[in-house]
C-alpha cells in the first residue's frame, strides 16, 4: 500500500463552525434533547423528519428567514440550486402543504435537527446549529398561541433551567399605529428596524422629522414600554387610540390568562417593541432569554401567511429551542440535568460471564443502563 | 419577578464595559450626572482590571473600542459605551439604545481634491479604510459603485499619498490631519458619537435595572 502523502495531523480539523461533541458533553445534551422532544410529545407533537437540503426556493427571500448569502447553496446534477436548511419552519410548512393540503383539523409537528448558516468568520458563531422545535398549523385561537408558549415554558424547566424569561410581542401593535398615523412602507420598515433594535431615540428623531408632534410620538413610543402583568398591559390599552393596535392587546391580555391558567404568569412579561427580523411573522411572536448566554435560547410566534406560500390557507405557529445556547446556558449555570440516569458497570470474568449477563440482562429489562465489562482474571 | 431573586450567574450586577481612553472619562463624568459612580476606576495607579461599586452592584472594565460589542453580544458586560463607529463596523447583536451626545465627530471619504471626480462616475477605484464594513455598504448599498476595498490598520491618510488608494473612508474630528497631508472631506459617511449598547439578554432578565439605568442617563445627556 502507498503511503498517504497527508500527515494524519491535518486530518484532525474540522472547518470552522462545526464541532464533535462526544462523551460526557454528548450524554448531556442527548438527556436534555430527550426531555425537550418527551414533554413536545406529551401534549400530541408528532415527530416530523424533513430533507436536511431543499430547493433554494423554499427559502427564498419572502419566505425565508436567512439572508441569501448567508445560505449554504449548492448545485445537483440537473443543475438546480439548493440550500442546506437554515431552519425548520418553511420546510415544514411545505411538507403540511404537500400531504397534508385537505386536512383541516389542526396539526402538530415536532423535529429535532441541525440547521446551517454560513455566518461571518470570527465571530466564534457556529454555522451548524442544533435545534428542536414544533409547529401547530391549521388553528389560529388565542388558545393555540398559548399552548406553544406554555410548552416551551414547560420544556424549558425540564431542561433544569429555572431562571427564565418569555418575552412576548404581537406585530400587530406596531402595524396597527403605523396604518392609523398613514405612514408609508419604507418608513415603516425604517421605525422597525429602530424599534426593534430598541433604538428608541432615534426612532423618536425619525417621527419627529416625519413631523409628528408630541403627542403622537408619544403615542408611538408607548410601544417601548415595558409590561411584566395583566395590569400593565391595561394600562397601555386604555391608552391606545386604533382599533387594530387595541384587538393586539386584548390577545395578548387573552393569552396571559391562559399562560396563567397553566401556572406560568410569572414566566412571561410582554414587550411591543419586539419585531421579529423574520417578516414571515404575523402576530404574537416570543423569545425565551436565560443567564449565560449571549443570544435568545428560544423563539417563535405565528406566521399565518407562511403555508399559503405553499398553497395551503392555514393559520399556524410554533417555536424552536437553540440547543447550542440552551447547554451553554445549563453549563455556566451549573445546572444538574434532570433524568439523567448513570450507567451500572457489572464486571465479568470468563466464569462469571453468564451470570453477569443475567443481571444486565435484568437492569436493562427494568429500563436501567448497564453495561459489560471485561476483566482478566489475576495472576 | 425581580432580578434579585433569580440567584443566577452573574445576576446581581451591572456590568458595564468602557471604551479605554477619553471616552471612558467622558462616559464616567456622564454617569456621575446621572448618580452613578465608581470610585476604583478613578483611582489611575491601580492594576485592576474590574472596578466594583459594591452599593450600586456595579461593575466597569475597560477594553478596546472593537471589542466591546463583543463583550456586550456575548453577555461578559449587561451594557457597553463606544462610538457609532466601531458598532457599525463590528454590526454584532446587540440592542443601541442611546446617543451619548459626546465623542462627535465625522465618518467621511476623503482623498485629494481631484479624486472627487472618481466619485461622481460609478468607476472601479479603490478604497483603504480601517472600516472596511462601512466602506462596503456605503458604496455597495448607498452609492451604488463598485470599488475595491483595502484594509489598513492605522495612518490611512497614508493610503491615497503613496497611491495605494485613490480615496480613504476614515472619521474626521477637526479635519486638520487631512489638510496637513494635502488631503479633503470629498463626501460625509455619516456623523459618529459615543451610544450605550445593551446585551439583548440582559434587556429581558434585568428590564427593570437596564430600563432605569438608561432612563437617568437620558435624563443626564438631556441636562446638558
Amino acid at each position: 500500500m502507498k503511503e498517504p502523502v497527508n500527515t494524519y495531523q491535518e486530518l484532525l480539523h474540522q472547518p470552522e463552525g462545526v464541532r464533535d461533541i462526544y462523551g460526557a458533553e454528548n450524554a448531556r445534551r442527548s438527556q436534555v434533547m430527550d426531555n425537550i422532544m418527551h414533554r413536545m410529545r406529551l401534549y400530541g407533537y408528532e415527530d416530523l423528519q424533513t430533507p436536511t437540503f431543499e430547493f433554494f426556493d423554499v427559502f427564498s427571500r419572502e419566505i425565508g428567514t436567512t439572508p441569501s448569502r448567508d445560505l449554504y447553496k449548492l448545485f445537483d446534477n440537473e443543475g438546480n440550486t439548493l440550500v442546506l436548511r437554515p431552519d425548520f419552519t418553511p420546510s415544514v410548512a411545505r411538507c403540511a402543504a404537500k400531504y397534508f393540503m385537505d386536512d383541516k383539523g389542526p396539526l402538530r409537528f415536532c423535529y429535532q435537527g441541525s440547521a446551517f448558516s454560513n455566518t461571518s468568520t470570527l465571530q466564534g458563531k457556529l454555522r451548524e446549529k442544533a435545534q428542536a422545535g414544533v409547529e401547530l398549523i391549521g388553528d389560529g385561537s388565542v388558545e393555540a398561541d398559548g399552548e406553544v408558549i406554555c410548552l416551551l415554558i414547560d420544556a424549558l424547566l425540564h431542561t433544569g433551567i429555572t431562571s427564565f424569561q418569555v418575552s412576548i410581542g404581537n406585530v400587530e401593535y406596531f402595524k396597527g399605529v403605523c396604518q392609523a398615523y398613514g405612514l408609508t412602507p419604507d418608513q415603516e420598515m425604517t421605525l422597525r428596524d429602530y424599534i426593534s433594535s430598541k433604538n428608541f431615540f432615534a426612532a423618536e428623531d425619525l417621527l419627529k422629522n416625519m413631523g409628528f408632534g408630541r403627542e403622537d410620538r408619544d403615542q408611538f413610543l408607548r410601544i417601548t414600554d415595558f409590561m411584566d402583568d395583566r395590569e400593565a398591559l391595561e394600562k397601555v390599552r386604555a391608552m391606545t387610540g386604533n382599533g387594530r393596535s387595541q384587538a393586539a392587546i386584548d390577545r395578548l391580555m387573552r393569552l396571559y390568562d391562559i399562560i396563567d391558567a397553566y401556572g406560568y404568569g410569572r414566566y412571561v412579561s410582554f414587550d411591543l417593541s419586539m419585531l421579529s427580523k423574520y417578516y414571515y411573522y404575523t402576530g404574537v411572536i416570543f423569545r425565551g432569554y436565560t443567564y449565560g448566554t449571549g443570544e435568545a435560547i428560544a423563539t417563535g410566534g405565528r406566521y399565518d401567511n407562511l403555508l399559503r406560500y405553499f398553497g395551503k390557507d392555514a393559520a399556524a405557529t410554533g417555536f424552536m429551542i437553540q440547543m447550542d445556547a440552551v447547554m451553554e446556558a445549563i453549563q455556566r449555570q451549573k445546572i444538574a440535568i434532570p433524568g439523567r440516569a448513570r450507567i451500572q458497570k457489572i464486571r465479568y470474568t470468563e466464569d462469571t460471564y453468564q451470570e453477569a449477563l443475567t443481571r444486565a440482562l435484568a437492569l436493562r429489562r427494568d429500563g436501567i443502563r448497564a453495561v459489560l465489562i471485561r476483566e482478566e482474571p489475576e495472576g | 419577578m425581580t432580578d434579585t431573586d433569580r440567584g443566577a450567574v452573574g445576576s446581581e450586577y451591572l456590568t458595564i464595559a468602557l471604551t479605554k481612553g477619553r471616552l471612558a472619562d467622558q462616559t464616567m463624568e456622564l454617569l456621575a450626572r446621572a448618580g452613578y459612580t465608581c470610585e476604583e476606576l478613578g483611582d489611575k495607579k491601580s492594576r485592576k482590571l474590574i472596578f466594583t461599586n459594591e452599593d450600586q452592584k456595579l461593575r466597569f472594565f475597560l477594553s478596546k473600542g472593537p471589542d466591546v460589542p463583543t463583550y456586550v453580544e456575548y453577555g461578559a458586560a449587561d451594557i457597553g459605551v463606544t462610538g457609532s463607529d466601531v458598532i457599525m463596523e463590528e454590526n454584532r447583536r446587540v440592542f443601541e439604545v442611546l446617543d451619548l451626545d459626546f465623542g462627535k465627530c465625522r465618518m467621511c471619504v476623503a482623498g485629494p481634491a481631484e479624486a472627487g471626480d472618481l466619485l461622481r462616475h460609478h468607476e472601479m477605484i479603490r478604497v483603504a479604510s480601517k472600516y472596511p464594513q462601512i466602506a462596503k455598504d456605503y458604496f455597495y448599498n448607498r452609492k451604488h459603485q463598485t470599488v475595491d476595498i483595502i484594509k489598513l490598520n492605522g495612518s490611512v491618510e497614508l493610503g491615497p499619498i503613496v497611491e495605494l488608494a485613490d480615496v480613504i473612508v476614515d472619521i474626521v474630528e477637526t479635519g486638520s490631519t487631512l489638510h496637513e497631508n494635502g488631503l479633503m472631506v470629498l463626501e460625509e459617511v455619516c456623523p459618529i458619537s459615543a451610544r450605550m449598547i445593551v446585551n439583548q439578554v440582559s434587556m429581558s432578565m434585568k428590564a427593570r435595572r437596564i430600563r432605569e439605568f438608561i432612563a437617568r442617563v437620558r435624563d443626564a445627556v438631556n441636562m446638558q
